[in-house]
């Protein structure tokens, strides 16, 4: 059971809709772990259907309905055989679906002796989505951020200043938060990042390998 | 619209006195017999309410307000057959498909290049969560009743998120007010509403 939770803010623009596509995927793949915030989220999503149905209706043209009804042989229902898929101790499908494969089948970037990098591509052009995979006992030096960064942990754990996180959790830390994460002594850690980046790859890698490297003791 | 129902409620009375909804029937209708004259019900009832929320953030025009209302409404056709009335009301079914579609519109017309359709973005719920299928209707009926009590300006806030589709920090820049402020107001309009976190 997930420690970590996304804060409230960030469920309400999620359940309205709102939130950034990479930072969406993020914290849907926790709600993956999460019945708490699950639950939270359909209470939101309840809200906004309220809303919606309070709305002053707008008139709709006769010809719209008409439209529609000689379009409705184009869109034959959908056939849905029940498949319950249990979710527990499973990667989040959409996530598999970023990857089209499995941990090992990604492309992986060497960065340090005990950091590794895969970049999966959402399509969002704002932010860096990317899972890290750090050697069991690894770390990862001292660092801040200037944007905002979320990470979900997918397998093994890691540890900070804060706290100690573990499968499911969910972090979220804006531009003034510095830590230096350390990978559990028992496994690697594998964990969704998602960064406030700039658009391009190299000025990226300048606000974050530079100082990244300079610290990086032996 | 000629019904025997309470104008503007939807509810109605079945025959073992359950509370049910015209339009969770509708729904149920479509996806079991491809009714058509139920759809019809149901657009007639929806999709001035889907164009409403179309154009209640103002960045759509007119024309994809009604692109809109026609692709959600499409979608209903195609997925009644997975809804399930005892897991949502029909109008919380509906607000979910157009919130969907109204999100890809935008990143499309944002000329997103992306593999994921929001509808992606849903959770793999657990089919037994029996607990939440309980709730669900009760938790609609209870924000509706509090809904009344909020003051203005928390509902303002509520209004600007969730139909206009602002982030907080668009709200906070639209209506000048201060990012902490916006958020403030939306976590005691939730608590108002009793949609809180457990925890902490
Ligand atoms: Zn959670």
């Amino acid at each position: 059971m997930a420690k970590y939770h996304p804060s409230v803010d960030l469920l309400t623009e999620y359940a309205a809709g709102i939130l950034p596509l990479a930072q969406a995927a993020c914290l849907s793949a926790h709600l993956n772990y999460c019945a708490q915030c699950r639950q939270q989220t359909a209470q939101l999503q309840d809200l906004g259907a309220e809303l919606f149905s309070s709305l002053p209706p707008q008139p709709v043209a006769e010809s719209l309905l008409d439209n529609v009804l000689a379009r409705l042989d184009e869109a034959p229902p959908l056939r849905y055989q029940r498949v319950p898929e249990s979710g527990v101790g499973r990667l989040p499908a959409l996530l598999q679906r970023l990857m089209r494969g499995d941990f090992r089948e990604l492309s992986w970037k060497k960065i340090t002796r005990s950091l590794r990098i895969s970049y999966l591509r959402t399509g969002d052009p704002s932010f860096e989505f990317a899972l890290y995979h750090i050697k069991a006992g690894g770390r990862i030096p001292q660092h801040t951020h200037r944007g905002s960064e979320m990470t979900l942990i997918l397998q093994g754990g890691f540890s900070d200043a804060h706290g100690s996180y573990h499968v499911g959790d969910f972090l979220y830390r804006d531009a003034e938060d510095d830590h230096a994460p350390t990978a559990l002594q028992s496994e690697d850690c594998i964990c969704l990042a998602v960064l406030d980046a700039p658009l391009r790859f190299t000025s990226w890698k300048y606000r974050w390998m530079n100082p990244f490297l300079q610290l990086r003791p032996g | 619209m000629e019904d025997s129902r309470e104008a503007g409620t939807g509810q109605a009375i079945d025959a073992s006195g359950r509370r049910v909804d015209e339009w969770s029937e509708c729904l149920v209708l479509i996806g079991s017999n491809q009714d058509r004259a139920a759809f019809t019900r149901l657009f007639r009832h929806f999709a001035p309410l889907i164009k409403a929320f179309a154009l209640a953030g103002s960045s759509l025009s007119a024309t994809h307000a009604d692109e809109l209302v026609q692709e959600v409404m499409l979608k209903i056709w195609q997925k009644a057959g997975a809804y399930d009335p005892r897991k949502a009301a029909a109008s919380t079914w509906v607000y979910t498909i157009a919130r969907n579609c109204r999100t890809d519109m935008f990143r499309r017309l944002q000329k997103f290049d992306t593999p994921l359709a929001a509808e992606d973005f849903t959770p793999e719920q657990d089919d037994e969560e029996p607990l939440v299928q309980l709730q669900s209707r009760r938790n609609r009926e209870r924000i509706k009743a509090l809904m009344s009590t909020l003051p203005p300006d928390q509902a303002q806030i509520l209004a600007k998120v969730y139909m206009e589709g602002k982030s907080h920090a668009e709200a906070a820049n639209d209506m000048d007010l201060p990012l902490g402020t916006v958020k403030s107001r939306v976590r005691l309009a939730l608590q108002k509403l009793q949609i809180q976190m457990e925890r902490q």
